[in-house]
């Protein structure tokens, strides 16, 4: 008996390893990019799609793991950014600390605006995140020399690493690809947790779950206020990568495209957030498009992944190479369509 | 003996509804208590208010002699109350043994807890019957399993007192002697029982106390079968199915 019981958890340890493998080999690849001497171009969109990967680990944290939607998740990207500039011009704190605070500054945010949005819940949530995002912009444009009002702020530190500039293009496009890395694994480390079954179970009913003795508000904010330590982060390495940010960089636009881009790419599984960050960033450049037509191709994706793959491009094909080799899943999907209409 | 709850003028409104209308009820340590009554009677009400997921308009409840009163869920189900809603319930899109193991990592460490092991999650889905669907996800399980996989959650929140609200509506013959069997078994575990239900074959089977509830009021309580030929219930349950 006992025996068994340890040969399921080492099976399930396994298990939960082998999830992360496609990510990790996929990121191995990513690194290895730069032999290949790429464009300066390339690894610039690379590093900005990088560092809103990390942004969006944290929120599939939030809203694939607990079923919550942020749509002003880049505000608290902006928190961290803004932390980072201020804390260098004021108090000459340099890139590596900076990334503790910021991260604090974010989370701190993220339970001031979670405590009150949470209670009231589900709608509610949505528009105060998006209300949040606006009212930061607004402060930070009127915020005079110290917020540096709508031309914002500029970052001259520069990051070095055991010694050596990161500052470098192909230096600074490993680093971010080591942050994805950490931001991917953490995130998987939550999700095969057990605070990541309390999420999913508050995701898939919270009457149950508090029924159950979970303490379902807490744990929401909880999960906001972790989705916004991711968010810190990208915000300082964004702020260091620019070397200058301003207000609208944080504003409504980048939250939905945040939003969007973890729906696209699929909330629930490891794979999505990279997946979905890449393809917004690269796609309009692939297909060679102004951003008003690239707009357009956004919503197009967004409205046929959200009708015909709930779980994001990563959880239909997953679901499509279920179907090939067994051949039989759409019967689970009758089945569990004929639950979903008896609630 | 004190009993393991107390209900005292438990009262209940929703706008002008007068749902509860100050309830006394006593559940003793170790029974299988039935509360019947006609559909809208306050029986479910009754249940959501001891269990806070209404707040109540008046009244207590003492758990063990604790106020629990207008407590939230969560803190109740860890104080040690179970409770299986009308609605059989789990976590749909989760994987049944998951479901379990959810309802298992909630609960406040009791001091018995090392001397008398609970049941591990793989265990109590044999207890219930359900371990061949172990990794089934939840949603796809048929009506009368998840039923029993409801009652798997809440025994998995080690409750010393269990609600269970209509536990065989929409289970067949079968499932319903497995049921019955199974809750029989609970005070033998130290778990009180407090059951709703309609049908009252399943109740006598179950209960050797009822309590009745009209309009939100009760109208009787004692031994099952002077409840049952009571006037006054048989009055209520006229041209019912009684
Ligand atoms: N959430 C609610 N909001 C408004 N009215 C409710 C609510 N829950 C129950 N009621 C009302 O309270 C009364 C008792 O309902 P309930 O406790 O569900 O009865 P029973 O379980 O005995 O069938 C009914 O009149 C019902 O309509
Ligand atoms: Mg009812």
């Amino acid at each position: 008996m006992k025996e068994g019981l340890r040969q399921d958890r080492a099976g399930s340890v396994f298990k939960a390893l082998r999830s992360l493998l496609p990510v990790l080999v996929i990121l191995a690849l990513i690194a290895a990019v730069p032999l290949f001497s790429p464009s300066n171009r390339f690894l610039s969109l690379a590093i900005s799609a990088g560092i809103n990967v990390i942004a969006l680990y944290g929120l599939s944290v939030l809203f694939g793991q607990t079923g919550i939607l942020s749509m002003g998740h880049a505000a608290l990207v902006g928190v961290g950014a803004y932390a980072a500039a201020i804390l260098a011009r004021d108090f000459g704190v340099g890139f590596w600390a900076a990334l503790p605070a910021a991260a604090l500054a974010s989370a701190v945010f993220a339970m001031i605006v979670g405590i009150p949005s949470l209670r009231v819940g589900g709608h509610h949530f949505v528009i105060m995140t998006f209300a949040f995002g606006q009212l930061l912009a607004i402060v930070l444009t009127n915020g005079g020399d110290y917020t540096g009002a709508a031309t914002g702020l500029d970052l001259a530190g520069p990051v070095t690493l055991f010694g050596a500039d990161m500052s470098d293009l192909t230096r600074y496009y490993l680093m971010v690809v080591a942050f994805v890395t950490s931001a991917a694994v953490a995130s998987w480390a939550i999700i095969n947790s057990s605070y990541g079954r309390t999420l999913r179970a508050i995701r898939e009913n919270e009457k149950l779950a508090a029924s159950l003795g979970i303490n379902v508000g807490r744990h929401k904010i909880g999960a906001f206020v972790v989705s916004g330590i991711f968010a810190g982060i990208s915000g300082v390495l964004l702020a260091y990568f620019l070397g200058h940010i301003s207000p609208s960089q944080f504003s409504s636009f980048p939250s939905i495209y945040l939003a969007l881009m973890v729906m696209i790419g699929g909330a629930r599984l490891i794979e999505g957030p990279l997946a979905g960050g890449i393809l917004v960033a690269f796609l309009p450049e692939v297909l060679n498009l102004d951003p008003v037509q690239s707009r357009i191709v956004y919503g197009v994706c967004l409205i046929a992944v959200i009708m015909l793959l709930p779980d994001g491009l990563i959880g239909g094909i997953v679901r499509a190479l279920r179907a090939a080799f067994s051949g039989k899943p759409k019967q689970e999907t009758q089945q569990r369509g004929a639950a979903e209409a008896q609630r | 003996m004190s009993p393991i709850l107390a209900i005292s003028g438990l009262s209940k409104q929703f706008g002008g509804v007068t749902a509860l209308a100050g309830v006394d009820l006593a559940i003793e340590e170790g029974e299988i208590l039935g509360v019947v009554g006609p559909n809208g009677s306050g029986k479910t009400t009754l249940f959501n208010v001891v269990t806070g997921v209404h707040r109540p308009s008046g009244g207590s409840v003492l758990f063990r002699g604790q106020d629990i009163t207008g407590l939230k869920p969560h803190a109740i189900s860890r104080a040690g109350i179970g409770y299986t809603f009308q609605q059989a319930m789990a976590f749909a899109g989760l994987g049944v043994l998951e479901n379990v193991q959810i309802a298992g990592e909630h609960v406040r460490a009791r001091a018995d807890s090392t001397a008398n092991p609970w049941p591990t999650p793989q265990a109590l889905l044999d207890f219930v019957g359900l371990s061949a669907v172990a990794n089934e996800k939840a949603g796809v399980l048929p009506f009368g399993s998840l039923r029993l996989l409801g009652l798997a959650l809440a025994l998995a929140t080690r409750p010393s007192l269990l609600l269970l609200d209509e536990p065989a509506a929409g289970l067949n013959d079968r499932e319903t002697t497995a049921l019955v069997g199974l809750v029989r078994q609970l005070p033998g575990h130290g778990i009180t029982v407090c059951v709703i239900d309609h049908d009252m074959k399943l109740m006598q089977m179950l209960c050797r106390r009822l309590a009745v509830l009209d309009f939100g009021s009760k109208i009787a309580d004692g031994p099952t079968e002077a409840v049952l030929a009571d006037p006054k219930v048989l009055e209520v349950y006229l041209g019912g199915d009684l």
